[in-house]
C-alpha cells in the first residue's frame, strides 16, 4: 500500500483488539508499510511490536503490548509521519488511601528496623523511594539516607501492604555505615513517617491524601524476644472467654499475625479469632469452642521479632562477648497455661 | 530440552525479577509476583559470537520504542548474556500497576536489534521458592478479580469469584547457577516480614514437590558482632567452590560453597565493606592473564575491583579501622547497575548517564 491523498488515522478496534486504523491507503504489490512508535522515540529506534490487519479498505495496527494511557504515538506510513495520536487518559477520582502505618506504638526503640504501610487498594510498584520518607517532628526536615529504599520493593502479593526497612547498615553495630553516619534516630528526638499523595495506586491514580504517623524514640532494644517474660491471663475452662497474652515490649505487626498459636490438652490447635492488641503489646485468642480443662500450650514461632529485629532465636546483631546471646535452635517455643477451673 | 524437564507451556511471569543462564541456553527467570522460578528455553537464534565488544546507546528508549511506551515505563531489572551468541537478555517490567507486564527482551549482538521471547509459548519448567506461606498462615488478602482468576465461593446462596493472595512474600534479589549433576540454582531473597539471610539451593533439573533446601548464613563484623542479613547480590568464583556475597548492610562476605549445607549454621568471612550510605547492585567475576577478579557495582562509588587471590588471603576483618578489608581498586565508572560477562575479553555493563539515560557498554577486562 502507499499513501494516496489524505490519510485517516484513528484509535479503533479490530477483532476485539485495540488498534490504530489507517484509512485512505492504496494497495501496492509490496504490501502495507505502516509503523507505530512512541512519539518521543525518533525513527532510528525500533518500531512498536505488532501486526497489520486488513479490515475492509483500511489497515489496522494491532500492538503486541497494549497502548499506554497518556502516551503519544507517531504513525509512520511509507517512511513519512502520517500523524500523532495520543492515547486518552480517563479522569479517575482518587479514592485510594493509607489505612494504617505500623508500628502503632507511640514510642519505638532507637534501633527500629521496619514499618508496614497498609493501603486501601492495590498499589503500583516503583513509587516508594520518592513518596515515603521520614522527617524530624520538630523541624519537618527530611531524614535522608534513613530508609533502605532499593529497587526491590517489598509488597504483599496483592500490593496492598508495603514493608519499608530502615537501612540496616546504620543500625548494626560495627558496620561502616553505623560508625560513620550513625543511627538514623536520636533518643528523645521524635520523628514522623510520611506517605505523600504522589504514591500511585494500581490504576495510576494518586492517593486521596497524604498520611503520616509520629513516633517518640526510646532506648535501643538488643534482647532476644523471650516468651517466658510474657504475662498469660488464663481464661476459665468451659467458657469462651479470650486468652490474653501481654508482651514485655511491642512486637512486629507482620510476624505477630502468624507466629502465635495455641494447642489444647489433646495437642490439637485451638481454633478461634486471633487478634493483636493495642501497640502490638498484646495478643488475644477468642476460641470458637469453650476451653477444655488441662494443660494448653502457647506455641511461639522462633522467627517472631520485636520492633528492632530481635527474634526468639537470635538477637539482631550479636555481641560475640555475650555467650547468652548465642543463636538458639530454630524450634518453636511452647509456654504452658491451664484454663482455671 | 526434555532431559532438563522442560515442556511446552507458558512462563506466566507477573513481576520481572533476576535472570541468569543455566545449561544448554536455558534461562532462569525469577517471578517476584508469584514466588516462582521459571527455567525457559530462549531458543536463541544467533550463531556463536566472537570476542568483539558491543555497545548500544539509549537502551531504554530503544526498548520502550519496541514495547510501545516511553523510557520511564521501562524498568530493567536484570541482564544476562547468552553464553554462545552473546545476545543480551534483559528482564524488563513494562509499565506499572495493573498495566505492568513482565517482558524478556533480547538485544541482538552485534546489530542491536530488539525483540522479545514470547513467554506464553516456550519450553518451560518451574519451581516454587521456599518462602511460600505456611499452611497454617491464614492471612490472605481476599479480592474480587476482574478476570477468570481465583476461585468460586458461595455466600448465602450467591456465588462469586474471589482471589486469595498471601501477605507474606519473598523477593528474589539474585540467582547463580552452578554446574553439576544435578546442577544447582542458588537463590538469595528478601522477605517482606522476617529479617533473614536465607540462601536457597534448588537442584536442576527441577524435581517435583519440594525442591529447595535453605539455610541461614551469618557474617561477623570486626570479630565482635555476628549478624544475619539479606544478601543483595552474589557471585560464584574459584571454579564454583567459593561464593562472594554482598549484603544490604554492605559487608562483602566470602563463603566456601561446601559450608552451605542445609541444617548447619554457616558463618561467612567478611573481607570488605562497601562504605556508608551505599548499596551493592551486582557482581561479576572475570579472568585476566590467568588471574580471577571480581567487580562490584554499587550505588555510591564507581565500580570496585577485587582480586580473588586477595580474598583467599584476607584474614577476617577484626579491627574497625579504615580502609578495611581486601585491597580493591575503585574504577571511575559511575552509574553502572548491572554487569555480565560478554566474552573472555569484555564485561558488559548497563550504565546510566547523569540524565538517567541507559546504555550498554563493554569494559575491556585487560584495561580494568
Amino acid at each position: 500500500m502507499s499513501p494516496a491523498g489524505a490519510l485517516g488515522i484513528a484509535w479503533s478496534h479490530v477483532g476485539g483488539a485495540d488498534c490504530v486504523r489507517v484509512s485512505g491507503l492504496v494497495l501496492t504489490a509490496t504490501g502495507a508499510d505502516v509503523q507505530v512508535r512512541p512519539a518521543a522515540a525518533s525513527c532510528e529506534f525500533p518500531a512498536m511490536a505488532g501486526r497489520l490487519v486488513p479490515d475492509g479498505n483500511d489497515v489496522c495496527f494491532v500492538p503486541r503490548f497494549p497502548f499506554v494511557e497518556g502516551t503519544s504515538y507517531a504513525i509512520v506510513v511509507a517512511g513519512g509521519t502520517a500523524g500523532v495520536l495520543t492515547r486518552p487518559r480517563p479522569e479517575r477520582l482518587a479514592t485510594t488511601g493509607v489505612l494504617t502505618i505500623y508500628p502503632t506504638a507511640a514510642e519505638v526503640p532507637r534501633n527500629l528496623l521496619r514499618f508496614y504501610i497498609w493501603f486501601s487498594a492495590p498499589m503500583s510498584e516503583g513509587y516508594a523511594a520518592e513518596h515515603v520518607r521520614l522527617v524530624g517532628a520538630a523541624d519537618n526536615h527530611p531524614m535522608t539516607g534513613a530508609l533502605l529504599l532499593t529497587d526491590s520493593e517489598l509488597w504483599s502479593a496483592d500490593r496492598r501492604r508495603l514493608t519499608v526497612l530502615l537501612d540496616p547498615a546504620r543500625i548494626k553495630r560495627g558496620l561502616v555505615g553505623q560508625r560513620q553516619v550513625g543511627y538514623p534516630f536520636r533518643r528523645g528526638a521524635p520523628f514522623r513517617v510520611v506517605v505523600d499523595d504522589g504514591f500511585r495506586d494500581a490504576l495510576g491514580r494518586p492517593l486521596r491524601g497524604a498520611a503520616d504517623r509520629g513516633y517518640a524514640v526510646g532506648a535501643d532494644e538488643r534482647r532476644r524476644v523471650d516468651p517466658g517474660a510474657w504475662t498469660i491471663c488464663a481464661p476459665p475452662a468451659r467458657t469462651r472467654q479470650p486468652l490474653d497474652v501481654g508482651f514485655d515490649r511491642p512486637l512486629d505487626h507482620g510476624l505477630l499475625a502468624r507466629c502465635l498459636h495455641v494447642t489444647g490438652p489433646d495437642g490439637q490447635p485451638v481454633a478461634g479469632l486471633r487478634a493483636p492488641g493495642p501497640e502490638e503489646r498484646s495478643w488475644r485468642l477468642t476460641p470458637r469452642q469453650p476451653w477444655a480443662s488441662g494443660a494448653h500450650q502457647l506455641i511461639v514461632d522462633p522467627v517472631l521479632e520485636d520492633l528492632a529485629g530481635n527474634s526468639v532465636s537470635r538477637v539482631f546483631d550479636r555481641d560475640l562477648a555475650r555467650p547468652d546471646d548465642e543463636p538458639r535452635q530454630a524450634r518453636p517455643v511452647g509456654v504452658t497455661f491451664n484454663p482455671s477451673v | 530440552m526434555s532431559e532438563y524437564g522442560l515442556r511446552p507451556g507458558s512462563a506466566q511471569v507477573q513481576s520481572a525479577g533476576p535472570i541468569t543462564f543455566g545449561p544448554a541456553g536455558i534461562l532462569f527467570l525469577a517471578d517476584n509476583g508469584s514466588a516462582r522460578v521459571f527455567a525457559v528455553d530462549v531458543a536463541d537464534p544467533g550463531p556463536a559470537a566472537g570476542p568483539e565488544p558491543f555497545d548500544l546507546a539509549d537502551v531504554d528508549v530503544r526498548i520502550g520504542s519496541y514495547l510501545g511506551c516511553e523510557a520511564d515505563q521501562v524498568d530493567i531489572r536484570d541482564m544476562a548474556v547468552h553464553p554462545e551468541s552473546h545476545n543480551v537478555y534483559l528482564s524488563v517490567q513494562r509499565g506499572r500497576g495493573d498495566a505492568g507486564k513482565a517482558v524478556l527482551v533480547r538485544i541482538g549482538v552485534p546489530d542491536g536489534t530488539v525483540s522479545d521471547v514470547p513467554l506464553g509459548e516456550v519450553l518451560v519448567a518451574e519451581a516454587a521458592i521456599g518462602d511460600a506461606p505456611a499452611e497454617d498462615d491464614e492471612r490472605q488478602d481476599i479480592t474480587i478479580p476482574t478476570g477468570e482468576q481465583g476461585e468460586e465461593v458461595t455466600y448465602g446462596g450467591r456465588t462469586i469469584r474471589i482471589m486469595r493472595r498471601p501477605i507474606r512474600t519473598s523477593t528474589v534479589t539474585d540467582m547463580v547457577y552452578l554446574d553439576g549433576d544435578p546442577g544447582s540454582l542458588l537463590v538469595a531473597g528478601l522477605s517482606n516480614e522476617e529479617f533473614s539471610s536465607r540462601l536457597r539451593r534448588i537442584p536442576f533439573p527441577f524435581g517435583g514437590g519440594v525442591t529447595a533446601s535453605s539455610l541461614e548464613i551469618f557474617h561477623v563484623s570486626h570479630g565482635k558482632w555476628e549478624t544475619a542479613a539479606p544478601i543483595r547480590t552474589f557471585v560464584a568464583y574459584d571454579g564454583g567452590d567459593s561464593i562472594l556475597a554482598s549484603y544490604t548492610c554492605t559487608p562483602v562476605v566470602h563463603f566456601p560453597l561446601a559450608s552451605l549445607a542445609p541444617g548447619t549454621k554457616a558463618v561467612g568471612r567478611t573481607v570488605a565493606e562497601l562504605g556508608a550510605m551505599n548499596q551493592p547492585l551486582d557482581m561479576v567475576s572475570f579472568a585476566d592473564q590467568g588471574e580471577e577478579y571480581l567487580l562490584v557495582a554499587n550505588t555510591s562509588h564507581g565500580l570496585i575491583k577485587i582480586a580473588a587471590r586477595d580474598i583467599n588471603g584476607q584474614a577476617p576483618l577484626t579491627t574497625p579501622r579504615e580502609p578495611v578489608g581486601v585491597p580493591r581498586e575503585r574504577k571511575d565508572l559511575q552509574g553502572i547497575t548491572r554487569l555480565a560477562n560478554l566474552n573472555g575479553g569484555y564485561v558488559l555493563a548497563l550504565q546510566a548517564d547523569e540524565e538517567g539515560r541507559r546504555q550498554l557498554r563493554s569494559l575491556k577486562t585487560s584495561s580494568l
